[in-house]
């Protein structure tokens, strides 16, 4: 039993919270309008984005340009905190998961117009279920990873642009409508080894209706549109970005750099929610600390630091809120590396880098059974993960927690079956 | 509420798996539900927790209730066995009272229906 240790720190409220994190898409727009790559105009780019299949690997940069890409995202980091604000939803460790998902995945694939109809069959279910917003509104922020299939029926050419736009809509609303139930059944799968829940729900949910169109004979297939360069500038907004953090942390609780430690000894297991358990400073230091780590992977590895690997590093900042800490996440990390070595991938490659960076959805299986169980883990991710986008047709932009979801669900058993005593 | 009941027995349960586990192996349980609220009450009968212990399962149940997390995560309540979800619990319930009295650990519970 780990309970709570009462954390002495400088209190904030909820609204100062979210201006904080505000900073976030407020410096994300400001960035933008300073890099400019691409000689069309700001507004066609937008289109671009917004008409985009939008599927895996679908990034923004390469679509629409840096200035566009980032315009879409702080435009969905400013909506998640508005809806946050609106419906007086915590700033705790899932909602800031919840935020920095959207935020990362605002460069490949989600944006204001594919992410609609979602809301709206949330919304419908509600009203059904005589609920109110605030209490699913984290599951909709997720479940937004399967936004590629609102775009996919409206703009890949598959209908007449009218019947498009009602069956992309219409789709949209189902899924928002069905996600809440099906999100938290699949959680006794995985038991909350796999942090990336909707991961797996939304590729269940994909996996479903990529079968369905394939039995009309409509094929749907993952794509590789990414963008190749890198810039020196973005590196180092987002180091910024993330000292930011942990001054952030620092000013919260001042005596963070000796109680940072502290964070380690959790596993990480869902439900493990930092700014309760620890505080919100040694949250944001944790959250800062592990995108420099991130950052500094990507830039040593010599990746570069395209859309999907923006994302990638965002949502492990997000869920260092919720669970992830460097030392239950490193040992499934090796374990990929060692995969990756063992397979002949190629380390620097995007695909290679976003495994390596997403693998960290089941760290929790390395902080509840050890640096062995975490290896093997983050091996059997990297099998799964480099086969599994075709089966759902790279409409679930959250591939790697569809991989850890089935990775957790079949190796926590296993682990179980040879552990010996206890009550 | 939907699945109140449900969520009712998953909060006991996870209690159930965590005093048996961690702490003896007497437990009492009664659960009182009405249209305004259920109380849940515990005995855990010569309990081997000390005030520091106590303390700290009293801050970990006093969280306050979290609506949008018990909507996605109810349903991890008493699953595990190797790990609690003490701020699962805590997240599902409006009120807690932990008190020792005569070595055994007495536990009341509060959550309010809407």
């Amino acid at each position: 039993m780990i309970p709570i240790r009462k954390v002495e720190e400088k209190k904030l409220s909820q609204d100062q919270l979210i201006f904080r994190l505000s900073i976030f898409p407020i410096l994300f727009l400001v960035f933008g309008l300073f890099v400019q790559t691409q000689a069309e105009s700001w507004s066609t780019n937008m289109v671009n984005i917004f008409t985009s299949p939008g599927t895996l690997l679908t990034d923004f940069f390469e679509v629409g340009g840096i200035r566009a890409a980032f315009t879409n995202a702080a435009l969905m980091g400013g909506l998640t905190l508005y809806l946050l604000h609106r419906y007086q939803v915590r700033i705790g460790g899932l909602s800031i998961a919840a935020f920095f998902t959207v935020l990362g995945f605002s460069f490949f694939g989600k944006n204001p117009l594919n992410i609609f109809p979602i809301f709206v069959g949330g919304a419908i279910y509600c009203r059904y279920q005589r609920i109110q917003m605030r209490d699913i509104l984290l599951v909709l922020l997720f479940s937004t990873g399967l936004s590629p299939i609102v775009s996919q029926l409206m703009f890949a050419g598959i209908f007449p642009i009218r019947i498009a736009i009602i069956l992309g809509m219409g789709f949209g609303c189902l899924i928002g409508f069905i996600i809440v139930p099906i999100s938290a059944h699949m959680l006794r799968f995985h038991d909350g080894f796999n942090l990336y829940n909707l991961g797996f729900t939304a590729g269940i949910i994909g996996t479903i209706f990529t079968s369905i169109m394939r039995s009309f004979k409509i094929e749907i297939e993952p794509v590789f549109l990414v963008y190749q360069r890198n810039h020196g500038l973005m590196i180092v907004f987002l180091a910024c970005l993330f000292v930011y953090l942990i001054l952030l942390g620092i000013g919260i609780n001042r005596d963070v750099v000796h109680k940072y430690w502290s964070i380690l000894r959790f596993p990480g297991r869902t439900v493990t929610d930092f700014t309760m358990l620890v505080g919100y400073g040694i949250t944001f230091v944790n959250m800062g600390i592990m995108g420099l780590l991130s950052l500094l992977y990507v830039v040593l590895i010599g990746g570069v630091l395209n859309g999907p690997v923006l994302a990638a590093i965002l949502t492990v900042v997000g869920f260092s809120a919720f669970g992830k800490h460097p030392k239950n996440s490193f040992f499934v990390i090796l374990g990929v590396w060692i995969a990756a070595v063992f397979f002949g991938y190629s380390l620097n490659s995007t695909g290679m880098i976003l495994s390596v960076l997403f693998a960290t959805t089941i760290a929790p299986i390395a902080g509840t059974y050890g640096p062995i169980a975490g290896i093997i883990a983050g091996m059997l991710h990297l099998a799964l993960v480099t086969n599994i986008g075709g089966v759902h047709g790279g409409i679930n932009l959250y591939n790697n927690g569809f991989s850890g979801g089935l990775v957790a669900g079949f190796f926590v058993p296993i682990i179980d079956a040879f552990k010996k005593g206890g009550k | 509420m939907r699945h109140e009941v449900k969520k009712i027995s998953r909060i006991v349960d996870e209690l159930t798996t965590m005093l048996l586990k961690d702490d003896t192996n007497e437990v009492d349980f009664k659960i009182k539900m009405d249209l305004k609220q259920t109380v849940i009450t515990i005995v855990d009968y010569h309990s081997r927790c000390d005030e520091k212990k106590i303390e700290r399962l009293r801050e970990s149940l006093s969280i306050q209730r979290q609506h949008e997390m018990e909507e996605y995560y109810w349903q991890l309540a008493g699953e595990s066995d190797c790990d609690d979800e003490l701020t699962l619990v805590g997240a599902m319930i409006d009120e807690a009272t932990i008190e020792l009295k005569d070595g055994n650990l007495h536990i009341q519970l509060i959550r309010y229906r809407e």
